[in-house]
C-alpha cells in the first residue's frame, strides 16, 4: 500500500535523494580538498566511492518492488500507445464491454433468483424438510414441498438434530387499511418463524410463538420493511394500527428487518400472521388445519451446527416411522386401502440443503438462466479470441518496434510482460465499461421475467459481489486474449523482424488461424442454440392454448378473502354469472374456478369405474366450469354434451353431478371404449372415493397450466355446491376498454367492496405465459446476431492478413500464367478449411449440449438436423462471404505491382 | 583500490546505525564518519550501501527523516530514531550479546 503511494509521490521521493546524496558528495569533497587532495581528483574518488547511480538504483527499488514499478511503467506506457490507435482501442473495448456487460447482467439474475442465500443468520444451516413419498392420500392445497402442520410442531422436539422448525405458506388476502381493500400477496407463518431464521423487527416486534400457542391466538400483523415504506410512507406511528385482514381485525405489532422479503424469491410477502390465524385467512377449507394431516405449508429448519443433512435425514426416519402410524389414528385421517396404507407408512423425510430458502420460481426459471448464462460465457469467450486475434494483427504492425527492443537487450518474458499489461489494461477498461452497461441490460432482461417476480424480487442494481464477479471476469478475458500473443511475442527471428518492411512480420498466422476456427465453432453453437429457441417459440405460438383468444377477457374475484361465507361466495358468483351473460358487450360468458395458462392446477388422481375400478397412473388436472363455458371459449364438444344447469346443484349440496373429460383422458385411460356414461371421481385408491360422477361429454384438448401442457383433463360442472371464487371468461362485442368499465360497474353495484383481482384478455396471457420461451428466444438470437458478427470479423482480419503477406506470391504466379479465378481459389481455400473445421468441431459440441437444453424446447429436438443444417448454412454463407472480399483483391492484384512491392 | 580494513559483517550496518542514531540524530555524512570513528577505523563501511540502509530503515518506521540546518549551514536530512527503532534496538542488541557469547563459549571450548 506504502508502495503504491510512494509511486504517485514518486517525483519528490527523488528530489530529496538528490539532495541528500548531493550534500553528502559536496562534503566529501569539501573534508577530501581540505586534506590537500586537488579537488578534480577528489571528485572522482568520491563518485567512484558513493557509486551514485547504483545507490540510486537501491534505493528506488525499495520505494517500490522492482516488479510492480516495472508493471506500472508497463501501464503507462500501454496507456499512451492506445490513445494512438483509438480505432483499435474501440474496437477491443467494445468487444470486451459487451461481453463483459451481458454475463454481469445474466450473472446478476442468476445470483438473485437461484444463488443468493437469505439474508438470514447463518443461511447455510437452513434445510427444507419435504415429503418423499405418497403423497395423494391426504390432500393438499397449494404448491411444491407441501407438508402438514402436525409434522412442524413436532419436528420441534428433535433438538438432537435440529435447532428449530418454521413452516409458512404463501397466502392472497384482502387488506384494508383506510381506503378500499386491496388483494395482497402474504406469508402465513408459524411462531418459530422469525426467530428460527434469527430475523429481528425493524420496529415494534415480530412474530413470537405466544401468537401461534392456539387458533386465534394472534390476531397479528407484522409489515415487510418495504411494504411500510410504500404503503405506509414509512409512518413511525404504524405499531398498534388496526388493519383490516378479509373482514377480520388485526394489530400490527411491528416491521420486520429492512432487506428481509421472506423466504421465497418468487413470492415476495407484504406482511406475515401466524399460522393460529388460518380461519382468518381464507384459505380454500373449512378444516381444522392445526391439526388435519392436509398438506398446506412448507417446512424449513435449522440443522445443529455439527449435522449435515444427510445425518439429519438418516437420524429423522425412525421418529417419522413413528410419526406416520400415529397420524393414521387421528381424527381427519382419510378411509384408505390396505395397499395404499403401505405406500403411505413406506414414505420417508426428504431432508435438503436450502440457504436460498424455499421457491418453486427458482425450479422452473433455474434451467433457463443457466443456459442463458452459459451462452454468455461463450460470448464473453468468442470476444477474448476476438481481442487476442486484434492483438494478434497489432503485435504484427509492432514487429519492428519490438524486434527493435529485442535487438537492444529487453529479454523476451519483458516484452511478454508488456504485452499482457496491455491486455489487462484493456480488459480493465472493458470490465469498467461492462458494469456501466450491466444495469440497463438487467433492465432490460427483468422486462422478460414472469411480471411479479421483476416487480417484486429483482433489482437491476449493482452489489459488492457483482462488482467483484465483473472484476474477475475481465480480469479473465484480459489474460485470456493477451497470454497468446504475449507468448507469441519474440518467438521470431530478431533478424528477420528488423528486416521485413513494416506491417508484414510477426506472423502468428497458425494461431490467428486457430483462434478464427474456434471462433466459427463457438458461434455455430450460439446459432444453433438461437435457432432451436425461435423454433420452440414460434412453434408454441402456432400451436396456440387449444382455443379462440380473440375477443376474449378474463378476470377474477376471490369473495372468501374478503369475508364470504361459501354459500353466500356461491350466490354471488351465479349472480355475476347471469349479469355478465346479460350485459350488451358481452357476446357470451362464461366462470371457471381456476385461472387457465396462469402456471397452476387443481389436480389428484382419478379413479375410473368402467367393468373394473382403475386408478389413473398420474395425476389429472381439474377445473369446475359453468354450463357455455367450451362454447365461449370456442373449445369443440367432440361427443355427448356441454354441462346444463341441471348439472349444478343448489348451495348447500356438495359433489359433482357429472363429468367432461378431454381427448387425452380418453386417449389415456379409455381408448377402445365409449367414454360417455363411464363413472369416475377424483381421488384415487381410498375406499372413501365413490366413482359416481358419470362423464356426459368429451372436448377437445386445451392447454390448462401453460402452452406446452397437453395434459388429461377432467371438467366438473362450476355449482357441485358451494363453489367460491371464480375466473370469468368473457367473449367481447367489442374492445375490451370499452367492457371493462361495464363489467366493474356490475361488481360494484353487489358488492362495493369486493375488488377485482386482475383483467386480461386471453391473448395477453398467452404471451405472458411464453415469458420464459420468448426471453430464451430473444436473448439466444440476439447472442447469436452477435457472435456470428464477431466471428465474420475475425474471419475477415485473419484473411485480409494473410492475402497481405502473399501478394507477392499471387503476384508470381499470376505473371507466370494463373488465371485469376486460381487465385481466388488459392486464398478461398484456406477460408474453406477453417470454417470447415470450425463446424466439425461444434457439432459433437452441439449434440453433448442438446441433452442440457431439451426440457426448454418444444416440438423440436435437440440435434433436429434442419435446424442444425440451416444454422451452420447461415454461418458458411456468412463466413465466405467475409472472407470473399480480401479473396477477391488478392485476385485482383496488378502482378506488376505486386512484384514492386518488394 | 582495496581496504585494509575488513568490511562489515553482513547485517549488522543496521545495528550499527540504529546504535549511532541513539545518541543522537545526525544526517547520512555524519553517519558515515561516525562509524568510521567508533570503529576505531577497523570496519570499512561501503557508503554506497549507507543510503539504501538508511532509507530501508525508514520505510521499516524505525528512523524519521527530517530536513534541518547542519553545522556547516545548509539544509541537510537528519535522521532520529522513532520509538519503535529504540525497541529494535535493543532487540538486536539483545541477540547480538547472545550470539557472540555463544561464539565465544564455542571457540574457548576449541582452544582448551
Amino acid at each position: 500500500m506504502t508502495q503504491l503511494f510512494n509511486w504517485f509521490r514518486r517525483r519528490s521521493l527523488e528530489r530529496g535523494l538528490d539532495r541528500e546524496l548531493q550534500y553528502h558528495f559536496d562534503r566529501r569533497v569539501a573534508d577530501l580538498a581540505a586534506a590537500g587532495i586537488p579537488e578534480p581528483e577528489a571528485r572522482r574518488r568520491v563518485a567512484v566511492e558513493l557509486g551514485l547511480a547504483q545507490v540510486r538504483e537501491e534505493v528506488r527499488d525499495l520505494w517500490l518492488t522492482r516488479w510492480l514499478r516495472d508493471l506500472l511503467y508497463d501501464l503507462r506506457f500501454s496507456a499512451r500507445s492506445f490513445l494512438r490507435s483509438p480505432g483499435f482501442t474501440a474496437t477491443t473495448l467494445l468487444s470486451l464491454a459487451l461481453g463483459i456487460g451481458a454475463t454481469t447482467a445474466i450473472y446478476s439474475l442468476v445470483d438473485q433468483v437461484i444463488l443468493h442465500a437469505l439474508p438470514v443468520r447463518e443461511p447455510e444451516r437452513l434445510v427444507l424438510v419435504d415429503w418423499n413419498g405418497d403423497d395423494l392420500i391426504t390432500g393438499a392445497f397449494g404448491s411444491f414441498n407441501l407438508m402438514p402442520y402436525p409434522i412442524c410442531r413436532d419436528l420441534q422436539q428433535q433438538t438432537r438434530f435440529l435447532d428449530g422448525v418454521l413452516c409458512r405458506a404463501e397466502i392472497q388476502v384482502n387488506l384494508t387499511a383506510g381506503g378500499d381493500p386491496r388483494p395482497v400477496a402474504a406469508e402465513i407463518v408459524s411462531g418459530t418463524y422469525f426467530p428460527v431464521l434469527g430475523v429481528g423487527p425493524a420496529l415494534g416486534r415480530v412474530i413470537e410463538p405466544e401468537d401461534d400457542a392456539s387458533p386465534g391466538a394472534g390476531p397479528v400483523v407484522v409489515l415487510s420493511y418495504d411494504f411500510w415504506q410504500a404503503q405506509f410512507g414509512g409512518a413511525a406511528d404504524i405499531v398498534g394500527r388496526k388493519v383490516l385482514i378479509g373482514n377480520h381485525p388485526m394489530t400490527v405489532i411491528g416491521v420486520a428487518a429492512a432487506g428481509f422479503r421472506g423466504v421465497d424469491v418468487g413470492a415476495v410477502p407484504a406482511f406475515w400472521i401466524p399460522t393460529s390465524m388460518y380461519a382468518d385467512a381464507n384459505l380454500a377449507t373449512n378444516e381444522d388445519l392445526l391439526n388435519s394431516p392436509t398438506r398446506w405449508l412448507q417446512i424449513l429448519a435449522r440443522l445443529r451446527p455439527d449435522v449435515t443433512p444427510a445425518q439429519a435425514q438418516a437420524g429423522l426416519q425412525p421418529w417419522f416411522k413413528a410419526w406416520l402410524q400415529d397420524s393414521m389414528l387421528r381424527p381427519g385421517f382419510p378411509m384408505i386401502s390396505a395397499d395404499r396404507r403401505r405406500d403411505y407408512l413406506a414414505s420417508t423425510l426428504e431432508i435438503t440443503s436450502a440457504p436460498q430458502g424455499h421457491s418453486p420460481l427458482r425450479r422452473s426459471l433455474s434451467q433457463p438462466l443457466w443456459l442463458l448464462f452459459a451462452a454468455t460465457g461463450v460470448l464473453l469467450g468468442l470476444a477474448c479470441l476476438n481481442v487476442a486475434g486484434l492483438f494478434l494483427a497489432r503485435g504484427s504492425a509492432r514487429g519492428r518496434e519490438i524486434g527493435t527492443r529485442l535487438a537492444l537487450g529487453a529479454s523476451r518474458g519483458r516484452i511478454g510482460r508488456q504485452l499482457l499489461a496491455d491486455s489487462l489494461l484493456l480488459a480493465a477498461a472493458g470490465g469498467v465499461l461492462g458494469i456501466a452497461l450491466a444495469p440497463p441490460a438487467m433492465r432490460a432482461l427483468i422486462v422478460f421475467l414472469p411480471r411479479d417476480l421483476a416487480a417484486n424480487a429483482l433489482r437491476p442494481s449493482l452489489s459488492l459481489d457483482l462488482l467483484g464477479f465483473a472484476l474477475a471476469t475481465s480480469l479473465a478475458a484480459g489474460l485470456l486474449s493477451g497470454l497468446a500473443p504475449a507468448l507469441h511475442a519474440g518467438r521470431d527471428n530478431i533478424v528477420n523482424s528488423l528486416r521485413e518492411r513494416g506491417g508484414a512480420g510477426f506472423g502468428g498466422v497458425r494461431l490467428r488461424k486457430t483462434i478464427v476456427t474456434l471462433q466459427v465453432a463457438f458461434s455455430l453453437i450460439l446459432l444453433i442454440g438461437a435457432a432451436l429457441f425461435l423454433r420452440t417459440l414460434t412453434g408454441l405460438l402456432a400451436k396456440g392454448p387449444g382455443f379462440d383468444t380473440s375477443s376474449l377477457l378474463s378476470f377474477a374475484i376471490a369473495p372468501l378473502q374478503n369475508g364470504y361465507s361459501r354459500a353466500d361466495a356461491s350466490r354471488l358468483v351465479r349472480r355475476l354469472d347471469e349479469q355478465i351473460r346479460a350485459l350488451p358487450a358481452a357476446r357470451s360468458s362464461a366462470a371457471a374456478r381456476f385461472a387457465f395458462l396462469d402456471g397452476g392446477a387443481w389436480s389428484n388422481k382419478v379413479t375410473i369405474q368402467t367393468d373394473r375400478r382403475t386408478v389413473s397412473d398420474r395425476a389429472v388436472n381439474f377445473n369446475a366450469v359453468s354450463p357455455g363455458f367450451f362454447a365461449t371459449l370456442g373449445v369443440r364438444v367432440l361427443a355427448g354434451r356441454d354441462f346444463d344447469q341441471s348439472d349444478s346443484r343448489p348451495p348447500g349440496e356438495t359433489g359433482p353431478r357429472c363429468a367432461i373429460v378431454n381427448q387425452a383422458f380418453v386417449k389415456r385411460y379409455l381408448a377402445g371404449r365409449d367414454p360417455l356414461g363411464v363413472r369416475i371421481a377424483r381421488g384415487g385408491g381410498g375406499t372413501d372415493v365413490k366413482p359416481n360422477s358419470p362423464i356426459v361429454g368429451v372436448v377437445a384438448d386445451m392447454s390448462y397450466r401453460g402452452l406446452r401442457d397437453n395434459s388429461e383433463q377432467v371438467f366438473f360442472p362450476l355449482f357441485e355446491g358451494e363453489d367460491a371464487g371464480a375466473t370469468f371468461y368473457v367473449k367481447l362485442r367489442g374492445a375490451p376498454e370499452q367492457a371493462i368499465p361495464s363489467i366493474r360497474r356490475l361488481v360494484r353495484q353487489d358488492d362495493p367492496r369486493l375488488p377485482i383481482l386482475w383483467f386480461r384478455t386471453l391473448d395477453d396471457q398467452v404471451n405472458r405465459s411464453l415469458n420464459t420461451e420468448r426471453m430464451l428466444a430473444a436473448l439466444s438470437g440476439s447472442f447469436g446476431a452477435l457472435a456470428l458478427l464477431l466471428s465474420l470479423i475475425g474471419l475477415y482480419g485473419v484473411m485480409s492478413f494473410v492475402v497481405t503477406r502473399r501478394t507477392r506470391e499471387i503476384g508470381i504466379r499470376l505473371a507466370l500464367g494463373a488465371t485469376r479465378a486460381s487465385a481466388l481459389r488459392l486464398v478461398l481455400r484456406d477460408a474453406v478449411a477453417m470454417i470447415a473445421v470450425g463446424i466439425a468441431t461444434a457439432l459433437p459440441c452441439v449434440a453433448a449440449l442438446g441433452k442440457l437444453v431439451q426440457s426448454q424446447l418444444f416440438g423440436v429436438t435437440a440435434t433436429d438436423p434442419a435446424t442444425v443444417a440451416t444454422a451452420a448454412l447461415i454461418l458458411a454463407a456468412g463466413a465466405l462471404a467475409a472472407a470473399f472480399i480480401p479473396a477477391w483483391r488478392a485476385s485482383n492484384v496488378n502482378p506488376t505491382d505486386a512484384l514492386r512491392l518488394e | 583500490m582495496p581496504s585494509p580494513r575488513f568490511p562489515i559483517p553482513q547485517g549488522t550496518l543496521d545495528m550499527l546505525i540504529l546504535q549511532i542514531l541513539s545518541l543522537k540524530a545526525a544526517h547520512g555524512y555524519g553517519i558515515a564518519q561516525r562509524l568510521e570513528q567508533i570503529s576505531r577505523s577497523v570496519v570499512r563501511v561501503n557508503e554506497g550501501s549507507l543510503y539504501p540502509a538508511l532509507h530501508r530503515l525508514q520505510q521499516k518506521g524505525w528512523l524519521r527523516g527530517e530536513w534541518k540546518q547542519s553545522e556547516t549551514g545548509r539544509e541537510a536530512k537528519f535522521y532520529s530514531l522513532t520509538p519503535a527503532g529504540r525497541r529494535q534496538l535493543a532487540v538486536e542488541k539483545d541477540s547480538w550479546a547472545r550470539l557472540s557469547g555463544a561464539v565465544n563459549l564455542i571457540f574457548e571450548e576449541g582452544s582448551r
